[in-house]
């Protein structure tokens, strides 16, 4: 009955193009969107004893490129990363302020510098006193508005982690219950590229946070593991562990406790250094913000702080202050603690002597903060001398800068440096991890819904579907044919 | 493998890459054309910010120095004028005195001591000056002036020289109490001398002439001399009384050079801060030029650039609309 056949062939052959039509328009429509993988219909030859039935459909195929896709996840991660380190250096620079900003630490020490030396030509002027108490505390000022955005930068990294971690909680749970679905659809034999989709999309929205690795398992179930190493899901989901802080101040920092470090299924973790398992992504990073960029940053601006206290509070400088008494600038009101140098920078307050605003008199800024009633009004000696101690060269009794000695001056504009040279290269460190990040994500999309091949492929469908029907007609008037033979 | 497709996202990400980076583009470069400073000034001096807050620390400095210098040379004038007015004061009388022993009779004697007491009086007021609110020759009590009136000196001298009989013991009395410290250095109200006054980069301007001064001192000694006459010091005796008028003349004479000294310093001072002055403001706009040199644009090559990738930009404009009509679909009908 080979007509027959031949009938039943060109049917399959109608059934495979409107099929591949369907597939076609599927992609089609989802030509931009995004997670959205190509189908396509495979076929092969229908046989049966040997002998050929036309065409079968095998099932639809997504097209996806594995490898390219784990890769692009490992630069999303280091893009991120890097993205949240450069961030908060610039926001650093611009909480010092550059030479060109109104209100940069610089230009407020200048204007410090420039009251002295005009109150030291004019002791007995009152507005150079006054401009002197008003710079000295801009000054005060800048090193806490400096030191609230560090710790308010800390604050917000701590926030954002508890974000992540609520993300990646949700969205492990629901990549279980995929792989659930998974399992049964792929059991009961149903197209499942929709789920593919899905999945592969919510793994791509973890894997900026953690670098990810995914790892098959039948039955189109997939495992994920940190590249550090640690299990995220495994059959069932992983929970991790994270409490937010809502104020951060200098002295909190995770080993000496108050801020939260990171569990996963109730297994403490460490957030930094190599046995850390989920460093690399922008979680990793705001732990790194918090715990270390944000702490060195105060710890460098806390040196700046105590120089300056310890410069004006040096014996011998004001001889109307016995040694050991706080100098122009004290710490919340107190001479400074050199065990309690953490957080100086926000503490950091002028002379309550000094200062009208506090019950003090602005004469003590040039007769000593010692003295009781003002003394002769045009000696300037102890202006000189303040002058002095605030533009000669000494030692830093702080660690984290270069050894030597420095001006205040320039122990400003080292740490200014320090900051711009380091938002430099994090900068061109984001610019490379990004460039990476385009280059395969541009690659990514390479291999995506291209219309024009879809059209092409649309004409060869059609010509398929066309000569099929036509070959259903002829065989039409071959049994046509046939029964007339018979009339 | 050779891909005979390519996405249509691949495109568009491009473009829309592309645009968006040439859009940051011109916006920076627009931004550096308006306002002449580098969008990113970290970036533009390699993170080195030290050669540009030394400019700038040295430039608040410099101002301060200007109104320092202002102030020291307005003193120092001030100190000048004062000197060279008590000097006006002892030539105009000094001559007169000289000869007053020898013609004098009581009623000269009477006058020329009158107008001596008058010249004291005087030299006292340009000892007191003020200028801009501070007394110059004060020291460091610049509230106080720093003599009392010629009346309480002169009260003062006659109880130092009670009991003297001849002119040169009154003369010895009267610069006995002009050196000594309870004495003449009690009436003096002011403090001891200035500090120095910070002039430009480590270099600071010793005003520190007080009425202390001895050439100020015997110059005053000398007037008093002739004005205790007029107080009635060695009533009755003529010939004492011309005798004493001649030794002020004398004194106001001898401490002529040691005026001109005085105001020689005082001028050297004046000169030195005259030289930081125009150092100073040399050292401003050599400071200026360098900083716009450092820290701002040149617009002529922010304009440039700004040329530069407007032209590009417009091209990408070009390209993306052309390759967007570029669909097979739209020639399959």
């Amino acid at each position: 009955m080979s007509v027959t056949s031949a009938l039943a062939g060109a049917l399959s052959g109608l059934s495979a193009a409107s099929r591949q039509a369907e597939i076609l328009s599927s992609n089609v429509a989802n030509a931009t969107t995004p997670g959205y993988a190509r189908r396509q219909v495979s076929l092969s030859s229908a046989s049966l004893a040997g002998q050929g039935q036309g065409v079968q459909v095998l099932g639809i195929t997504r097209d996806v490129d594995k490898q390219l896709l784990a890769e692009r996840r490992l630069a999303q991660a280091s893009d991120a990363d890097r993205d949240v380190r450069a961030e908060f250096l610039k926001r650093l620079e611009q909480a010092l302020g550059t030479p060109d900003s109104e209100g940069s630490l610089s230009a407020r020490l200048a204007a410090f510098d420039q009251a002295l030396v005009e109150a030291a030509g004019r002791p007995e002027s009152q507005a150079g006193l006054n401009s002197i108490a008003t710079t000295a505390k801009s000054l005060v000022d800048g090193l806490a508005a400096a030191s609230d955005d560090i710790q308010a930068a800390r604050a917000t990294a701590d926030r954002r982690i508890g974000e992540e971690v609520d993300k990646l909680n949700s969205t492990l749970a629901r990549l279980q219950e995929l792989n659930v679905n998974l399992r049964s659809f792929t059991g009961a034999g149903r197209d499942i590229s929709a789920l593919l989709d899905e999945r592969q999309q919510l793994v791509d929205q973890i894997s900026a946070i953690i670098p990810i690795r995914e790892v098959p398992r039948d039955l189109n179930q997939i495992a994920l593991f940190t590249t550090g190493g640690a299990p995220l899901l495994e059959g069932s989901a992983a929970v991790i562990g994270f409490s937010t802080t809502h104020t951060i101040t200098a002295e909190m920092t995770q080993a000496l406790g108050g801020l939260s470090g990171i569990t996963i299924n109730g297994r403490p973790y460490d957030t930094s250094g190599s046995a850390s398992p989920i460093l690399g992504g922008s979680l990793g990073a705001l732990f790194a913000l918090r715990d270390d960029l944000a702490v060195s940053a105060q710890g460098k601006l806390d040196a700046v702080a105590r120089d300056l206290v310890e410069r004006f509070a040096a014996s011998g400088l004001d001889p109307s202050q016995p040694s050991g008494a706080p100098g122009l600038f004290t710490d919340a009101g107190v001479a400074f603690d050199p065990l309690n140098e953490t957080g100086l920078a926000s503490r950091l307050a002028l002379n309550a002597a000094a200062d009208p605003a506090q019950g003090g008199a602005l004469f003590r800024l040039r007769d000593g903060l010692g003295t009781a009633s003002e003394g002769a009004t045009g000696d300037g000696t102890l202006l000189n001398a303040l002058h002095a101690a605030l533009t000669g060269v000494r030692a830093l009794s702080s660690t984290g800068f270069a050894a030597g000695t420095r001006s205040f001056a320039t122990l400003t504009g080292d740490i200014l440096s320090d900051v711009s040279s380091s938002r430099l290269s994090a900068q061109s460190e984001r610019s490379f991890a990004s460039s990476k990040l385009t280059a395969l994500t541009d690659l990514e999309a390479q291999n995506g819904i291209d219309t024009d091949q879809e059209m092409q492929q649309l004409l060869v469908i059609e010509k398929n579907y066309a000569a099929n029907a036509k070959v259903i007609q002829a065989v039409a008037d071959m049994i046509d044919t046939l029964l007339r033979l018979d009339g | 493998m050779t891909r005979i497709s390519v996405g249509d996202a691949s495109l568009t990400n491009i473009l829309a890459r592309q645009g968006a980076d040439l859009r940051g583009q011109v916006q920076r470069a627009s931004q550096e054309v308006a306002t002449g400073r580098h969008s990113d000034l970290g970036a533009a001096l390699r993170g080195d910010f030290s050669p540009l807050l030394a400019i700038d620390a040295s430039l608040a400095r410099l101002s301060a120095y200007k109104s320092n210098t202002a102030g020291a040379a307005f003193q120092a004038a001030a100190q000048q004028s004062a000197i060279s007015g008590l000097s006006d004061l002892a030539t105009g009388i000094s001559t007169t005195l000289l000869g007053a022993k020898n013609y004098s009779t009581p009623a000269q004697i009477a006058t020329l001591a009158a107008d001596a007491k008058g010249r004291l009086a005087s030299a006292i007021g340009l000892l007191n000056t003020q200028a801009s609110g501070r007394a110059v020759f004060s020291g460091v009590a610049t509230g106080t002036v720093p003599l009392d009136s010629v009346d309480d000196m002169l009260t003062a001298l006659q109880t130092a020289a009670a009991g003297a009989t001849t002119a040169g013991q009154v003369t010895a009395a009267v610069n006995g109490w002009f050196a000594d410290p309870l004495g003449f250095g009690a009436f003096y109200q002011g403090g001891g001398p200035l500090s120095p006054v910070p002039i430009a980069a480590g270099e600071a301007a010793d005003l520190t002439t007080t009425a202390m001064d001895p050439a100020l001192r015997d110059t005053l000694a000398g007037f008093a001399m002739a004005a205790l006459v007029d107080q009635g010091v060695l009533a009755g005796d003529a010939t004492e009384r011309g005798r004493l008028l001649q030794q002020a003349g004398q004194q106001l004479v001898s401490t002529e050079d040691a005026r001109t000294t005085l105001a020689a310093r005082i001028g050297t001072v004046e000169a030195r801060i005259e030289a930081a002055r125009t150092r100073n403001s040399a050292e401003e706009s050599a400071l200026g030029i360098l900083r716009s040199e450092i820290g701002s644009v040149d617009p002529y090559e922010a304009g440039t650039r700004l040329e530069a990738i407007q032209s590009q930009l417009e091209s990408l404009y070009l390209v993306t609309a052309r390759v967007s009509r570029l669909n097979l679909a739209e020639y399959l009908r």
